[in-house]
């Protein structure tokens, strides 16, 4: 991610209009109707779509099973192991996977899965971040160099081999510090390596703003108040970098809808018995010739997703922030 | 994911060993008898794990070397149960068992050559050195040929020689002497490690070594370049002595080697392409079926695919929890992950294996009894973690145990996917074994011992490298197993080993064994003479291509 | 300047030597990578297992395993993979090519096409083509770059592979520009796209808003007084000095291509370079190859980091202050 700030940030007084210019985008008004259809789709929609259509949960399988469609009586996974693919029947909309699992009620289960990870691993990415870019910008010295070097020790780390080099050694072995056990099957691991291997590039903008800022007379005018570092960081600095910190928050989620997919195509990310749309795609990408809906359905989902996301980005940041470039990679 | 690959291939290569036997259609639509000459295009996604008798462990070097070298004993060159029978090849006839089995006496024919640069005749020498050579280059094979008298004190560098193994140049007999009887060893001589090497051949992996790559059979490799090509051309050096030995057909076979394999599929259909030396990608066997019913060939093999169930791990300490679980899958459902492609079985040995197969008929499929067996052992919701390989389908097999496990009463609480180069390391250390596990078996060499010895005599748990992965060890099938060891090969053998099977999965049950694997192989229109051989498929010596 | 790029090569040695301590700490760690087990095959004895491990130095103190390895990697370059057995640099000097083909193809596609968009988007800003870009630019920057090859294989060498637009795309696999030019192209073409389109977006965005920036300053101001052509001010002032950015950019994106995008495309498209490789080393917990990728992988990553940062200090003397 590279970040070109202006100096002079949007602050609080800015909201209203970044809020006036926000509304005028028909892009940006457009994707979060997307988003917000998404979100009701996977969330609410999942359990009520299997009540009315076909009461199959998302890991239902039905291997010797049968559906009956105009008078045919047609097997759910044909003697050849090839599912049903697609068609207009509340059963097996979308077609059913080699295992016989209905694919559109998974892609919504998994929608909440990948929703999920994605956010989460957004929020806590952008909290650590947060935390360390006030720390290093602000205290300086031997904090700003400590800091630093982790960070571009995991930066000059290549992402994806990073990622799936520590989601491999916790998918084996699962995780124990101390008292803390996580299990090898939690979603806590994706979630956390997902986090970890952004946290460089997050942190390095907001640190650099936090330098800039650091010199600016209303921080110099409160430390003559009296105002303690804590108190300066929190009440001072926090809110000035918010605007950036925001729009990063909406990117970095594409971003890491886009890496849980990566990672669980790889086989080293969301555990297997959980649907995500990474996963759906992994598993049903090696039966791509007999039945392309189980990869192409759910990448659909991930591109609708994320593009909405950072057309959103996109528009915040416009809004917010004309002069800023931000990107995440 | 770059497992998509193919699967069922990568999973049975990675298993090393070789597959089993069956029928072949054979050079099915014969333009009007065998026609001699001829190169073949064959074609091939990696390099064959070695080119080395001594160290080759996987079903593309044993092709490739069933082509171009020989041992004592061979397998009958024939599909079906047929070729699990042994038969001599350049010893000149079978060996003479004395001492109550523990001895073998061979006579070496004379007039066997080796090829450049060696060119000279094979001594029983040779293959002492060969068996010795094993010792000295990590062979994955060693194991095997621990039987013979002082093979661990030679590996312990203790002695000069194998004590046990007498070779008589002069005489043309090489001696074996074993520890104790075993009517196996004739199979176990029969493998590519006990092939003849010139004595002298280093002590390292000469598959990339031109100088040592010394042929006996009818075929020499001419050239190996890794990840390029392997080409094979016809021994001059090779005269047959044997029906056994037979002299081949092609004049050469050229191999490509990074082959995918749906650029395979495409080639073949081309004519660019005859053979490939794996299996056609499972999604697209169905249609390739369906349009050159003539080029595609389903052929049996000797494996068994099963859940292991860890009978040290609570809950699959209990018998009735093991029986639930091979009550309550759906073995045709289970095929059908498997694209069809197979056989569903209960037993532990495969079809190919002729009078020690029985027919399955314990465990028919009912989900009632085994949740009320799982009740009765008060297993119900005990936790259970499901292990496999990430080479599909087995993660799809592993999904569908998940749910047929929950829906008898315990508790999934996940099923963890392991990389399958890492996969099967992990099942062999006692430390890591799982309490149930996606698990697969192809032969060695085709007798009932490879598979009941090495995978269920609780006298052979070890913490490392422990292929006993189920812990199966109940006394009386250990001394069943043994006493059926000392056997010589034939119908009473195989008797015995039908009745342990059987009894394995009655009084046991660690195993919930599932599919018979079948190999589908897509080839051009032009090759014939597919001869499907359980220990080294395809030979190559029998295809031939019609003009 | 001199000093400052020998800090950057004492801190790229200190971030090498931090990582390769990373990935040998964190792959000593993992239960069941046990590499003797795997070495000695499926009918070990115990004593072939104790010598595999004697032989291969599996039973020294780590710290020593560390600095053995560490000597084959770059004294003796002598490294060998637990999995199969092959000599390592062999194999990552046959893949540096065949990514470097893959990068380097789809970096002009990504670079040029970005440009026009940007170019196209500023001419046009606020206006309905620029929007409809502007999704278009974001839709390419939010596909899965493994989804797209995958079905993108799937549809021209498969569904659609009797069309005769397509009928001449390669299911996958590399052929070295030595043999064949065109068929190295033919086999890189559907790569290139693929890995070209997950990037236009972002210089597309890039050189659209630097564009806007430059055009709002006084030269440009200056030449559109003196009565120049819009189009004319655009391509003699603008773009020229909007340029810059991009290329900064560009080093950033390619060392990142280069180190860590191809673990994702190379293997849909069997390429087999170094990203193929990585992904590979990982999938079999196979040390000295991962070790050997990650540090060529995070010298990339350096390199391109300090190429840029010296540009950005031949462009803006304030940073070398700091």
């Amino acid at each position: 991610m590279t970040v070109e700030a202006a100096a002079a940030p949007a602050g609080r007084g800015g909201l209203s209009l970044a809020w006036r210019r926000l509304r005028r985008n028909p892009a940006a008004i457009a994707s979060a109707i997307v988003l917000v259809l998404i979100v009701l789709a996977c969330f609410p929609g999942a359990p009520l779509w299997v009540d009315v259509a076909c009461h199959h949960g998302p890991n239902d399988q039905n291997l010797e099973g049968f559906i009956h469609q105009g008078g045919h009586r047609i097997p759910v996974v044909r003697a050849d192991g090839t599912p049903i693919g697609p068609g207009w029947r509340a059963c097996y909309l979308l077609g059913a996977d080699s295992n016989g699992r209905d694919l559109a009620v998974r892609i919504l289960y998994g929608g909440r899965i990948s929703l999920e990870v994605g956010a989460s691993s957004a929020l806590l990415c952008v909290v650590i971040a947060l935390v360390m870019g006030l720390l290093a910008g602000y205290t300086g010295g031997i904090v700003d160099s400590v800091i630093s070097r982790l960070l571009d020790l995991i930066w000059s780390f290549p992402v994806y081999l990073l990622a799936v080099a520590l989601a491999t050694t916790l998918a084996v072995g699962g995780l124990a510090i101390g008292p803390l056990h996580v299990a090898s099957s939690s979603l806590a691991i994706p979630i956390v390596v997902i986090a970890v291997v952004f946290v460089p590039y997050v942190a390095r903008p907001i640190r650099g703003q936090v330098l800039a800022l650091r010199r600016m007379e209303f921080v110099e005018a409160a430390v003559a108040t009296g105002a303690g570092p804590v108190r300066i960081m929190l009440f001072e600095l926090m809110p000035n970098v918010a605007s950036i910190t925001l729009v990063m928050l909406t990117l970095i989620v594409a971003n890491n809808i886009l890496t849980e997919a990566a990672l669980s195509f790889l086989g080293v990310g969301v555990p297997v018995l959980t649907p995500s749309w990474g996963n759906i795609i992994e598993q049903g990408y090696s039966s791509i010739v007999t039945a392309p809906a189980l990869t192409v359905a759910p990448g659909i989902a991930i591109m609708l997703t994320v593009v909405s996301l950072n057309v959103l980005g996109d528009a915040l940041r416009d809004a917010l922030d004309p002069h800023a470039r931000i990107r995440i990679r | 994911m770059v497992k998509r690959a193919l699967a069922l291939a990568a999973l049975a290569a990675m298993l090393a060993g070789c597959g089993g036997s069956g029928t072949s259609s054979g050079g099915s639509g014969g333009a009007g008898g065998v026609q001699n000459g001829g190169v073949l295009k064959a074609g091939i996604p990696d390099d064959p794990d070695h080119l080395d008798t001594g160290i080759s462990y996987a079903v593309e070097g044993w092709e490739l070397l069933e082509a171009t070298n020989n041992g004592l004993l061979t397998f009958e060159k024939a599909s079906g149960a047929a070729g699990s029978q042994v038969v001599p090849d350049i010893a000149t006839t079978m060996p003479a068992v004395t001492d109550g089995g523990r001895t073998y006496t061979f006579h070496v024919h004379p007039g066997v050559m080796f090829s450049a640069p060696v060119n000279r005749a094979v001594k029983p020498s040779d293959f002492q050195y060969a068996i010795e050579r094993l010792f000295h280059v990590g062979s994955p094979g060693v194991g095997f040929y621990t039987i013979i008298q002082g093979a661990d004190a030679y590996a312990a560098h203790h002695t000069a020689h194998i004590a046990g193994i007498v070779a008589n140049d002069k005489a043309m007999t090489i001696t074996f002497h074993l520890t104790h009887p075993d009517g196996a060893f004739l199979d176990i001589m029969a493998m590519p490690f006990a092939f003849a090497v010139p004595a002298g051949m280093p002590y390292k992996d000469i598959s990339t070594d031109a100088q040592w790559r010394v042929a006996t059979g009818p075929y020499m490799i001419k050239t190996y370049v890794p990840k390029q090509q392997i080409v094979l051309v016809r021994n001059p050096n090779f005269k047959q002595w044997s029906p056994n030995s037979p002299n081949g057909h092609l004049n050469e076979i050229d191999i490509q080697i990074g082959i995918t394999p749906e650029q395979a599929v495409n080639e073949t259909i081309d004519g660019e392409l005859d053979w490939y030396m794996e299996a056609v990608p499972p999604d697209r066997l169905t249609a390739l079926r369906a349009q050159y019913p003539k080029q595609v060939h389903m052929f049996p093999r000797n494996n068994v695919t099963y859940f292991s169930m860890n009978e040290r791990l609570a809950p699959f300490n209990k018998l009735a929890v093991r029986q639930a679980v091979n009550y309550a899958i759906d073995r045709p459902a289970l095929v059908k992950l498997f694209g069809g492609q197979g056989t569903p079985t209960e037993t532990v040995l495969p079809p190919g294996f002729g009078s020690a197969y029985h027919e399955p008929n314990l465990y028919p499929h009912n989900v009632a009894k085994a949740k009320q067996l799982v009740q009765s052992a008060g297993a119900t919701g005990a936790p259970v973690q499901i292990w496999t390989t990430n080479a599909d389908p087995a993660p799809q097999a592993a999904q569908y145990l998940a749910s047929v496990l929950s829906s008898i009463g315990l508790k999934v609480t996940g099923v963890r996917t392991l990389d399958d180069s890492v996969y099967w390391d992990t099942l062999l250390s006692e430390k890591t074994d799982p309490q149930i596990a996606f698990n697969h078996f192809d032969q060695d060499y085709p007798e009932g011992e490879d598979f009941i010895d090495t995978l269920l005599n609780g006298q052979n748990i070890v913490n490392l490298g422990n292929n006993d992965t189920s812990n199966t060890n109940d006394p009386v099938l250990n001394r069943m197993i043994d006493q059926t060891k000392l056997m010589p090969l034939g119908a009473a053998r195989n008797a015995m080993w039908a009745k342990i099977d059987n009894l394995f999965m009655k009084r046991d049950a660690g195993w919930a064994p599932f599919i018979h694997l079948e190999q589908p192989t897509f080839v051009s229109a032009r090759l014939h003479g597919l001869v499907f051989d359980g220990s080294y498929f395809e030979l190559i010596p029998e295809m031939w291509l019609a003009r | 300047m001199g000093v400052f790029i020998l800090r950057r090569m004492v801190g790229l040695v200190v971030v090498l030597f931090a990582i390769s301590l990373l990935v040998f700490v964190i792959f000593n760690v993992i239960p069941g990578g046990d590499p003797a087990l795997r070495l000695a095959g499926r009918h070990p004895t115990q004593q072939n297992i104790r010598q595999i491990r004697k032989d291969w130095g599996f039973d020294k103190p780590l710290y020593v395993q560390y600095g053995d390895m560490m000597e084959r990697l770059f004294i003796k370059r002598d490294l060998i993979s637990y999995q199969d057995q092959t000599a390592v640099l062999p194999t990552i000097e046959r893949g540096i090519p065949r990514t470097l083909s893959l990068a380097t193809g789809a970096a002009l596609i990504w670079l040029v096409t970005g440009v026009a968009i940007g170019v196209l988007s500023a001419i046009h800003q606020g206006r309905w083509l620029d929007r409809i870009l502007t999704v278009l630019a974001l839709a390419g920057v939010s596909i899965p770059i493994f989804w797209l090859g995958a079905v993108l294989l799937y549809l021209l060498t498969f569904r659609y592979h009797s069309w005769a637009v397509f009928s001449w795309i390669p299911p996958g696999g590399y052929v070295p520009i030595a043999t064949s030019p065109l068929q190295w192209a033919e086999h890189l073409i559907l790569p290139w796209i693929v890995l070209a389109v997950v990037s236009i977006g972002f210089y597309a965005r890039v050189v659209r808003a630097s564009l806007l920036d430059v055009r709002a300053m006084d030269y440009i101001r200056t030449a559109r007084a003196k009565g120049l052509s819009d189009r004319r001010v655009l391509f003699r002032h603008t773009l020229r000095t909007c340029l810059i950015p991009v290329v900064t950019l560009f080093g950033l994106d390619f060392g990142a291509a280069v180190g860590g995008t191809v673990i994702l495309i190379e293997p849909i498209f069997g390429i087999e370079g170094v990203g193929q490789y990585a992904q590979e080393s990982v999938a079999h917990l196979d040390l000295p190859p991962l070790m050997a990728l990650t540090l060529y992988g995070a010298f990339f990553v350096v390199v391109a980091n300090t190429v840029i940062d010296l540009a950005y200090a031949w462009l803006d003397p304030r940073t070398r202050a700091q």
